[in-house]
């Protein structure tokens, strides 16, 4: 009872509610606006949280990547640009029922299916992020070690379409995370005696170059392409027509939640399983990828089903999911807090302070989703041609505020270029960033598990927990080869 | 023209030759990858005097990420050689964009890179939003005052809103002491 009330004191707060609330929104407006991801939001509103406390600065990034996954959705129904790679699956009906006129309740089951799925999404995360955390406190560095080699096989699914060029990115991402003084030793490593370099390479502009200035750079360096302008239309979504789509939603929830908590899988694949299952299972399954509300609501509850599920891995063992929460990862890091049992252990105010404002931000989303619905073509509407300056601006005073240095917006733009290369030769940015955050993770426990056993390698399959680790890895390997060659086949019969 | 010829002008049309991005990144990476293992790694980080074992190496993880690249920059570049990627429409549609457009966006980098702390975040976001406006070719005089309204706002919200200290600029304030 104690511990409740210091949960409400420590969540209830006006500041809170401010930074769900504006989180969302940016969310969605970002989501919205075609070129610009949820991960550029989270990745620019990341040096807006310093001066913020640990809850308020987490809840306004989870709020962002809420928002974004549903405002990813916006655009993919009214003009066929899906905001997130998530999204690709709801315009297969979302477009067509916006051309047929009935962008309104598109939108609408999106939002709702959206909302839904995010609430069964954050349930689970309540339930069960704390029973892995009580598990995961049995670990030592050898299980460790072995955890980050099964996060590192998210690598090949977060790849994009060459596993290669994904596994390259991630090998330069681990080379560019060695770069600083050596943490057992205290050696240079690839530090050209260069000082602003000894402190290891600075997350925030690694993150804002690779994911926000290549869309910048991609814009100037191709031709102006006109401006689409939206419209929203037709009638809205019954509550009949809602009840009868509840079954697929929640169905969609639930698929959403277990491929949300098993790092690397990602909101895409389980917004196309959703979809696959509901066609599967509908009696309208001839007019799916025609204009079928259920298509829209299957895909979205897939889609976001993902959002509060991919927390647990990340709260409970300290590992990131995927791309945002790898970002979140490095915003707990920055405000001193290490996700994973010890953080359930030290901070468990804060993590149920965490659940609170997560849960809240479901609420918040049918608000400001509405809003969006109605004043969406105001905000979609303005041009890159101005927006894009102004990212730019948010991107620099960004790096520069980690450490009031020009060395960090010399460093930004760099990364810029990097993540430019990479997007025009077809290189996937975020094995990069998975490679640079676990890196040093799989270092450092290695490391310890060496020192522990004096150079003895059978500690690395010292008990049951590593086995299970092993299997994980090789399992996990296993599927992704299997996928790639299955992807490339029919890659190469189309 | 035959129906063969015409795919075969299609096919030729929609894919590299063996000079495609995959065979010249894979040699670019392999280039940088052996420069790296074997003078980078080498002559820029440094082996304590005494180590435990050579997995406690500080060379250990950047070595072993090197070779990780350079064997798959080798695959990347023989994947390339052998099957020539497709090209894709975007290729079409970055053609033919001005250089000035390109010239005038790197100059608003270089403006942050240089000259945030000389002309302070107010006037270095004016300066390097008015140059990617005229990169874009903006005609319409109104929106040039966007380029001082929002990064004063910005500047703004980061000092009194967010506690995120923003440099005022050298130049204005050595100009304010004359």
């Amino acid at each position: 009872m104690e511990n409740f009330s210091e949960v409400l004191t420590l969540f209830l707060s006006v500041d809170n509610f401010l930074a769900i609330a504006a989180g969302v929104l940016v969310g969605v407006v970002v989501g919205a606006i075609p070129g610009l991801t949820a991960t550029m939001a989270v990745a620019l509103a990341l040096p807006f949280t310093f001066s913020m406390e640990p809850v308020t600065a987490i809840l306004l990034l989870v709020g962002i990547y809420k928002g974004g996954m549903y405002g990813g959705s916006i655009t993919a129904i009214l003009i066929r640009t899906p905001g997130s790679p998530a999204s690709a699956c709801t315009l297969l009906d979302g477009y067509p029922m916006a051309q047929q006129g009935k962008a309104k309740k598109a939108l609408k089951t999106a939002l709702y299916s959206s909302v839904v799925a995010d609430m069964i999404s954050n349930i689970a995360l309540i339930f069960f992020a704390s029973y892995l955390a009580k598990i995961a406190l049995n670990f030592g560095p050898p299980e460790y070690f072995w955890l980050i080699c099964f996060s590192l096989t998210i690598i090949v699914s977060v790849s994009g379409s060459s596993v290669v060029k994904g596994l390259i990115a991630a090998g330069l991402g681990i080379i560019v995370s060695t770069i600083g003084l050596d943490a057992v030793y205290g050696t240079q490593r690839l530090t050209f005696d260069n000082y602003n370099l000894m402190d290891r390479v600075s997350f925030i502009p690694l993150l804002i170059g690779l994911f926000a200035i290549p869309e910048v750079i991609e814009f100037y360096t191709s031709k102006v392409a006109p401006h689409i302008r939206t419209a929203v239309s037709g009638a809205s979504l019954t509550w009949k027509e809602f009840k009868g789509l509840l079954k697929t939603i929640v169905r969609g929830s639930l698929i959403g939640v277990i491929i949300g908590a098993i790092p690397g899988t990602g909101a895409t694949s389980a917004a196309f399983i959703s979809y696959s299952e509901a066609k599967r299972t509908s009696p309208r399954k001839a007019n799916f990828g025609k204009g079928e509300i259920e298509g829209v609501a299957a895909a979205e509850s897939g889609n976001n089903g993902v959002a509060g599920a991919t927390l647990i891995p990340l709260l409970s063992l300290g590992i990131p999911g995927d791309v945002i929460t790898a970002i979140i990862l490095g915003a707990f890091m920055i405000h001193g807090l290490t996700p994973g049992p010890v953080l359930f252990q030290e901070n468990l105010t804060l993590v149920y302070a965490l659940f609170c404002g997560i849960m809240v931000s479901s609420f918040v989303l049918v608000f400001v989703g509405n809003a969006a619905i109605r004043y969406f073509s105001l905000i979609a509407d303005i041009p890159k041609t101005i927006l894009l300056p102004i990212v730019l601006m948010f991107c620099i005073y960004g790096a520069y505020a980690v450490n009031n240095s020009t060395f960090d917006i010399a460093l930004m733009l760099a990364f810029g270029v990097v993540g430019f290369v990479f997007n025009r030769t077809g290189i996937a940015a975020a094995p990069f960033l998975i490679g640079f955050i676990l890196g040093p993770m799989f270092e450092d426990n290695l490391r310890r598990t060496m020192l522990i056993s004096k150079g003895d390698l059978s500690i690395f399959f010292r008990g049951p927990i590593t086995w299970v680790f092993v299997m994980l890895t090789v399992a996990s390997l296993i599927f992704a080869i299997r996928r790639y060659w299955v992807a490339r086949k029919e890659d190469a019969l189309a | 023209m035959e129906k063969s010829e015409l795919q075969f002008v299609a096919a030729s049309e929609s894919h590299y030759g063996r000079c495609n991005p995959n065979s010249v990144l894979g040699c670019a990476f392999s280039i940088l990858a052996l420069g790296f293992l074997f003078y980078v790694i080498p002559s820029h980080i440094e082996i304590p005097g005494q180590m435990q074992h050579p997995l406690l190496s500080p060379r250990f993880l950047p070595q072993l990420a090197g070779w990780l690249v350079l064997v798959l920059s080798l695959i990347l570049m023989v994947d390339g050689l052998v099957t020539p990627p497709k090209r894709s429409e975007a290729d079409e549609f970055r053609r033919g964009v001005p250089i000035m457009r390109q010239v005038l966006m790197v100059a608003a980098g270089v403006v942050y890179v240089l000259f945030f702390e000389e002309l302070g975040a107010i006037g270095s976001g004016f300066l390097a939003s008015v140059l990617l406006f005229l990169a874009s070719d903006l005609r319409n005089i109104w929106v040039y005052a966007l380029a001082i309204i929002f990064p004063a706002i910005v500047t703004l919200l980061f000092i009194y809103v967010l506690n995120v200290p923003l440099p005022p600029g050298t130049l204005w304030e050595s100009l304010s002491l004359i």
